[in-house]
């Protein structure tokens, strides 16, 4: 779905989701840290968001519907973060949970649809935004804030152009 | 592109400017020149003291040689201006509307030919301060109001726009990237297939390599 080219679409495939295999698999051991072994039923491996899609969309067999590995939903789509971001969505730490968190999201979203977790952040973005925009076109106002450095990888990118532009607006208007 | 990305979906203020140049003034020659056919512009035929509309590069070719004086634009005036303002000021959800190049032509005029002004240029300068601030405020308070469809813009000049197009429309991809999840999973639900959503994601993609 993303960009071939964009190396934080591939970060953002990269991001870790909790595991859970459904069924015992001859030499996959080294994913818990045993080669050369098999990896058993029922072990919970964190595994990359692109490796855990098509293990648990594959279906095993037909009748029983099970797939390979059950995913948990992953620490960034809890209902513990989406609270946090409900509540005040300035002051949670994006660039930890993820830095790539839209892109996670978007990818998260499609995959199991979920309206409320889409709708909590696309509000978190309009408000984020509105505050990176606030910090961009306001040089003095701390660059060494800590929301500055809450941003995740879009919103930097966001920070930067917004303030460039503006930069160039002041430097119009000022010769 | 060799263009650096921010330039490629966007005009730099120097470059709205030049656009701005291109605006017909009216001028008051002191001498007269036989009419121009360039390839863009029609320049008439000058005769002293008749007035004709000229594009503003002309016109400031002309005024630095001295042989026009511009007649100032009808809004450029303190007590127009002040009017504007005072809009401004009594419906704080719109914008008035003012020229497509007002804050490019006033600064231009202002510089080149400040002595053709009505009004002291100071006085000029001020208002317009206030007119830009004030927009300005309003359109970041709009901001908050960004959603993935539609913006609207009504009465926000070419200057302004620009100003604000980096931003808002990397938010607006963004949000409808966002929003789009949902609508593919259930155009995936109803279908049982969703190539459609996928081809349509990919045009956006393209699209969102211009902002």
């Amino acid at each position: 779905m993303g960009n071939y080219y964009d190396l934080d679409d591939i970060l953002a495939d990269g991001e870790k989701v909790p595991c859970r295999f459904n069924m015992t698999v001859p030499g996959l051991g080294y994913l818990e840290g045993n080669p050369g072994k098999q990896i058993h039923k029922d072990s919970k491996v964190e595994l990359p968001f692109w490796l855990a899609q098509i293990l648990a969309i594959c279906v095993l067999q037909e009748e029983s519907g099970q797939s390979f590995v059950d995913i948990a939903a992953p620490e960034a789509v809890s209902t513990k973060v989406l609270n946090a971001i409900k509540t005040s969505s300035t002051s949670v730490d994006l660039h930890k949970l993820a830095p790539n968190y839209y892109k996670f999201i978007e990818r998260w979203c499609s995959m199991y649809s979920d309206p409320d977790a889409t709708n909590t952040v696309m509000q978190m973005l309009k408000e984020r935004a509105f505050e990176i925009n606030n910090y961009a076109s306001n040089l003095t106002k701390g660059i060494n804030n800590e929301f500055l450095y809450s941003l995740d990888e879009f919103e930097k990118k966001l920070y930067k152009q917004t303030s460039e532009s503006n930069k160039q607006m002041r430097n119009w208007l000022r010769d | 592109m060799v263009l650096p990305k921010q330039l490629q979906g966007n005009l730099m203020p120097s470059e709205v400017n030049f656009l701005g140049e291109n605006e017909l003034v009216t001028i008051l020659p002191r001498y007269s020149m036989k009419k121009m056919q360039l390839i863009g512009t029609k320049i008439p035929a000058l005769r002293a003291m008749r007035r004709e509309q000229v594009p503003l590069w002309v016109a400031l070719i002309l005024k630095s040689q001295d042989k026009c004086s511009i007649v100032p634009p009808k809004w450029l005036n303190v007590v127009y201006l002040k009017d504007k303002y005072d809009e401004e000021v009594r419906n704080p959800n719109q914008f008035s509307s003012l020229p497509w190049h007002w804050l490019e032509i006033s600064k231009i005029l202002l510089a080149r030919a400040a002595d053709d002004l009505t009004d002291p240029s100071h006085q000029l300068r001020s208002i317009l301060q206030d007119l830009r601030e004030i927009r300005l405020v309003k359109s970041r308070k709009g901001l908050k109001e960004l959603n993935e469809s539609n913006i609207v813009l009504n009465g926000l000049s070419l200057l302004e726009i620009n100003e604000l197009r980096p931003f808002v429309l990397t938010v607006m991809n963004k949000l409808r990237q966002l929003h789009d999840t949902n609508n593919e999973q259930t155009a995936a639900d109803t279908n049982g297939n969703d190539s459609d959503g996928m081809a349509d994601d990919d045009d956006y993609d393209d699209e969102g390599a211009y902002v």
